[in-house]
């Protein structure tokens, strides 16, 4: 039983993670039906700059070798400050790499280019700046909190449990605001019909900027988190997550927010089912939903059927 | 120039007319770094494995090279029917998500079965030709081989019924075009080639390991064709040419090649959204040069 009740708490911390970074690509595919590959690297910039305001120093490589913040921020208020600083890059990403193509009404496959380029970029400035070292944020940021207690038998360390209770947090905050707000019904018009949006008077463009912000802050929250709990292994730690954010993004329904949730929790109880023998196989789990899914139920577990148009 | 660019450059045109043979009919597919590996790994274990193919084992005869390619064209073809048939039926960027997840999986795969080597690979693979410039010539036969093939499609009934597709899918099925059939050959064709290519490479690299069919090269490829322009197999080409050749050009400026590199694959849609070689461009040049005009309108 307390087996069971570990497996369920580790599959679902690491699933709340791919939920918070699915719904970043849900977002801005709602509103302009492209993915945008560089939130892999928003996210990564995420987990440097909660390392950086908690007062971490830069490693011996790098531009910025043993640099380090004149002051040292407590880990609640760094989580939400780094949240912001990769909004603001997801906001310079939509002007530089998606603004124009649709300015130009190009065809929007070319903005998975355009937007990878925009990885690239973000990935090799920060192997410039800092390195390519593995950072890790250290659990003493949080203050007095335990290392792990003890729940129905389970061993769960503290930082699993925080890490699920913000990413709930962050969901339930979002589908409320999304359901009940302005801007938030706004962007589901967007997403629905941008011309007939349009038409009745909502800004198209600044929802499509509000759809990049939020999705920015997302995965800038959830890089800090899995910094936290895991470590950034170095410039490239977001791309893996970038790949497999595509199958829970597949397996809930594109564009769809709730599809999104469910299938990042999905996905993480079933990678924390594969046995330790055959762990190498792990990251083969989530590809292999999306395979299912797209073969079996197209539109996904939660996403409308489209009618072919002629 | 270097032979060893050279050789990577022609390599790298190949793998941009691979991705854009499913293009050609209006498939996005990225699942040629995977079919690539596979080609590669089939040459590797072949020629490290079956002592009649390892020649001497520092050095291999050229009929095992030409007998690997042909196994290694053989079984990414018909992985690549049995998967087409499947995931062919799935559009736009489905298909894409889809060919990125078959990618991941063999790769896994690659890395995870008991005879690939792990994540080390395979070594000492030997070699059929003495020089970069031996490699560099064979590669070119069969990037010209592939170019006179792909420039006779233009005038082939299934090439054009690959370019209807393109336009409009539902119209060409309804013009009697067997759109399932023409999609599956496309997507085979493109694995064949990738695969072809994966056996030559693993032979000039000397070892071969999963890192080389990953996401990335899912990606690279794509810019290929993106930046050369998908219309005319010219572009793909070209696109694969300078792309493979441009970080190895960009080594003096060190660490920032990778950053250029990134603003190229970003600043190439938006300033060029139809690649660099379109077929106005093209007459254009040839109106200038009335040597090389060809009498064919422009589509």
């Amino acid at each position: 039983m307390s087996d069971l009740l570990q497996l369920l708490f580790n599959g679902l911390s690491v699933g709340a993670v791919y939920a918070l970074f699915a719904l970043g690509y849900t977002l801005v595919f709602s509103v302009l039906g492209v993915i945008n590959f560089s939130h892999g690297a928003v996210f990564t910039l995420g987990g440097y700059f909660t390392y950086l305001l908690i007062g971490g120093a830069v490693g011996a490589n790098g531009l910025l070798a043993h640099a380090q913040l004149p002051f040292a921020l407590p880990f609640w208020l760094a989580l939400p400050l780094a949240g912001f600083g990769s909004a603001t890059m997801a906001l310079l990403i939509e002007r530089l790499a998606f603004r124009p193509l649709r300015q130009r009404q190009a065809d929007p496959l070319l903005a998975l280019i355009s937007s990878l380029g925009a990885g690239v970029i973000i990935v090799n400035l920060i192997q410039l700046l800092v390195g390519a070292e593995s950072y890790s944020i250290p659990t003493t940021a949080l203050g007095h909190l335990p290392a792990a207690i003890t729940i129905g038998g389970a061993q769960v360390r503290s930082v699993q449990l925080l890490l699920l209770a913000i990413s709930v947090v962050l969901l339930v905050l979002l589908t409320a605001w999304l359901e009940g707000s302005r801007n938030g019904r706004g962007l589901q018009a967007v997403s629905e019909d941008p011309v007939t949006a349009r038409l009745l008077g909502i800004d198209s463009d600044g929802m499509i900027r509000l759809a990049f912000g939020l999705s920015g802050f997302l995965a800038g929250v959830a890089g800090g988190l899995v910094g936290l709990s895991i470590s950034i292994a170095g410039p490239y730690f977001g791309i893996g997550y970038g790949l497999k954010g595509l199958g829970v993004l597949v397996l809930g329904g594109l564009g769809s927010v709730p599809g999104a949730m469910l299938g990042g929790l999905i996905i993480g109880l079933a990678e924390a089912c594969v046995p330790a023998d055959w762990s190498g196989y792990k990251d083969a789990v989530s590809y292999g939903f999306l395979f299912l899914v797209l073969l079996l139920r197209p539109q996904g577990l939660l996403g409308k059927a489209l009618p072919t148009k002629v | 120039m270097d032979a060893t660019l050279l050789q990577q450059m022609l390599l790298g045109a190949l793998l941009a007319l691979s991705v854009y043979l499913p293009l050609r009919c209006g498939q996005l597919s990225l699942a040629t770094p995977g079919f690539y590996a596979v080609g590669g790994y089939v040459a590797a274990l072949l020629s490290t494995q079956v002592p009649l193919l390892a020649g001497s084992g520092s050095t291999s005869p050229l009929w095992a090279l030409l007998l690997e390619m042909l196994l290694a064209g053989l079984l990414c073809g018909l992985l690549a029917l049995g998967i087409g048939r499947v995931v062919l039926r799935l559009r736009g960027i489905y298909l894409a998500i889809a060919t990125i997840a078959l990618v991941e999986i063999l790769r896994v795969l690659n890395l995870n079965l008991p005879f690939t080597g792990g994540a080390t690979g395979i070594f000492a693979i030997p070699q059929p030709f003495a020089t970069p410039l031996g490699y560099a010539g064979f590669t070119l036969v069969l990037l010209l081989a592939v170019c006179w093939l792909c420039a006779q499609l233009e005038q082939l009934r299934l090439g054009r019924a690959m370019a209807a597709i393109r336009d409009d899918e539902l119209a060409s099925a309804s013009l009697g075009i067997d759109t399932q059939r023409v999609k599956v050959l496309a997507f085979v064709a493109s694995a064949v080639l990738a695969g072809l290519t994966g056996a030559i490479a693993a032979h000039f690299l000397n070892s071969w390991n999963a890192r080389l069919g990953s996401f990335d090269a899912s990606v690279t490829t794509l810019a290929f064709v993106v930046f050369g322009g998908s219309r005319l197999w010219l572009g793909p080409v070209i696109g694969g040419l300078l792309l493979t050749a441009l970080p190895e050009l960009l080594r003096p400026v060190g660490d920032l090649r990778l950053i250029i590199f990134g603003l190229v694959i970003l600043a190439g849609p938006v300033l060029f959204p139809q690649g660099l070689i379109t077929p106005e461009r093209l007459a254009a040049v040839r109106r200038h040069w009335p040597a090389g005009r060809s009498p064919e309108p422009v589509p």
